[in-house]
């Protein structure tokens, strides 16, 4: 309770602090707006020219892109610390001076950056959710809901797990960041549109080693009534778990990598 | 610098034939559902091209955006050079550096991908040279262009929300976000004329053939004309820039 304090504390005070300079801060959030907005324009005029893939129809399409617009900014606004500061604390050092603070350094990492900006890009997904609910003419009910928000929930988790990776391996060799990107932000670009229109290879990517699948898609095509793979309803409750399982062994991994650590000094 | 980092540039090379191998996923799912006009091998070999060149539409005079806030801009002012046509030809150079070294193994790589999948065979002999020297008269406008983003900066000392819009401006209708084939019919005649689509889009479709070899005396002259004006405006900015110009920090 005492490192979620911790962690709540350094959030105020790092928004805070990015709205200390309003007019950059809007400028920037601005530009979010603008980024999300071009990607979302991407999904519209594709499906303006195709109409559908597979079962899908426009308002899924929107619906899945929504998902993961809200889910993936949401760890980029709290998990900021890890998603984009850690690289450069491995590089430039300071990541020793986190070693010797009497507080987990995952929590520290995770303490240490936020960014506010974000929130531009989950409005757009928002967005996007409703209009994907209102075409697809979904029937809400409190089961549809919770399911929603477990799959948001966990994907949080997900995502921050798999920015793990990344950390991990800056850990092993300082310089092969982008090779770890195919997993976050090709998961990402992949995973906005339902998994299973991929190939056997890449569906398999997405369900098993980064499971966007289960933790994003099953339970939004279980909303969408149409079931991916013609799984129960009751799926929809149980495989956004994985989430938090990729977390935990990312984890477990990331403990043994800063066993690992050497500092690279200066 | 680039052969330096063998590592880096191989984590690259896998990070972006997964980018392609996701794009060409999803319009092959798309195309089977309701089939266009236009070849699906031309849009997999669009995918491709854009993945090879990305490089070319990349800023990566980051130097340059560091010595305006430092400052340090100033040493360049006291060098006998003309200060434009110095940073037009270090940003031709990256450009060129950095997407060969990229483009090379990565067409490799798209060709020996499977049939559908892959890059396809450009259209003809003629087709492949005339998307060649368009990639050329390309490369040459894009760095114009730059410079003209370069010169709006450095008006503003926080230069994060301008350039984030610009960027998306030039990623959308260069054709690397969506490929410009696959935009309304209706915004074709217009964003095919904008600077954005003389840099890729053009020599690509030189080379798939959509271009007749007809056109190439047009598309041609469009680029030269889109360079000669991106150079002039870059040119009078800049100095109009460096006439007001007060240096930061000390």
């Amino acid at each position: 309770m005492n490192t979620l304090r911790l962690y709540c504390r350094s959030m105020a005070m790092l928004m805070k602090s990015q709205l200390q300079y309003p007019l950059s801060f809007l400028m920037q959030t601005l530009a979010q707006l603008v980024m999300e907005g071009g990607e979302l324009m991407a999904v519209i005029l594709l499906i303006d020219r195709f109409d559908r893939v597979n079962q899908w129809g426009p308002g899924d399409l929107y619906f899945f892109f929504g998902l993961m617009s809200v889910s993936f900014y949401l760890t980029e606004i709290f998990g900021r610390g890890l998603t984009g500061n850690f690289p450069s604390m491995v590089r430039n050092g300071q990541l020793d001076t986190l070693m010797l603070r009497p507080r987990g350094i995952l929590t520290q990492v995770l303490c240490s950056g936020a960014d506010p900006r974000r929130i531009a890009c989950i409005a757009v997904g928002t967005v996007s959710l409703i209009m994907g609910s209102r075409i697809s003419g979904i029937t809400w009910s409190p089961l549809k809901a919770l399911m929603m928000a477990e799959s948001v929930f966990f994907s949080f988790w997900l995502i921050l797990g798999l920015f793990m990776v990344e950390a991990i391996l800056t850990i092993h060799s300082v310089k092969s960041i982008e090779l770890a990107n195919t997993l976050t932000y090709g998961g990402r670009s992949a995973c906005e549109y339902p998994s299973d229109i991929y190939p056997r290879p890449l569906r398999v990517l997405f369900t098993v080693i980064a499971p966007f699948a289960l933790v994003m898609h099953v339970p939004a095509s279980i909303i969408l009534d149409k079931p991916l793979f013609g799984w129960p309803v009751w799926t929809g409750l149980v495989t956004p778990l994985a989430g938090v399982v990729l977390f935990g062994v990312m984890y477990l991994l990331f403990r043994k990598a800063m066993k690992y650590y050497r500092s690279t000094g200066n | 610098m680039e052969t330096q980092y063998r590592g880096a540039v191989l984590g690259g090379l896998i990070c972006q034939t997964f980018f392609g191998l996701v794009l060409v996923a999803i319009y092959r799912a798309m195309y089977a559902g309701k089939p266009q006009p236009m070849p699906l091998s031309s849009i997999t070999t669009y995918v491709w091209l854009q993945q090879a060149f990305f490089r070319m539409l990349l800023s990566m005079d980051t130097d340059l955006l560091d010595r305006i806030r430092t400052g340090a801009i100033a040493y360049d002012l006291c060098r006998p050079l003309h200060l434009y046509g110095y940073y037009y030809s270090r940003i031709l150079a990256m450009k060129m550096t950095g997407s060969i070294l990229r483009a090379l193994p990565m067409l490799v790589i798209a060709a020996l991908l499977p049939e559908g999948w892959g890059l396809a065979l450009p259209a003809s002999v003629p087709a492949l040279l005339t998307a060649l020297a368009a990639l050329i008269l390309g490369l040459f406008c894009i760095c114009a262009l730059e410079n003209v983003t370069m010169g709006l900066t450095m008006r503003t000392l926080d230069p994060r929300g301008v350039q984030a819009m610009l960027n998306l401006l030039l990623m959308t209708f260069s054709g690397n976000i969506l490929p410009l084939t696959l935009f309304p019919d209706s915004w074709q005649r217009v964003i095919t004329l904008l600077p954005y689509a003389q840099m890729l889009d053009a020599p690509i479709r030189l080379y798939n053939g959509e271009y007749a070899l007809d056109k190439v005396p047009e598309v041609m002259i469009i680029q030269i004309c889109w360079t000669g004006l991106l150079v002039t405006g870059g040119c009078l900015l800049w100095r109009a820039n460096q006439k007001k110009m007060i240096v930061q920090g000390g």
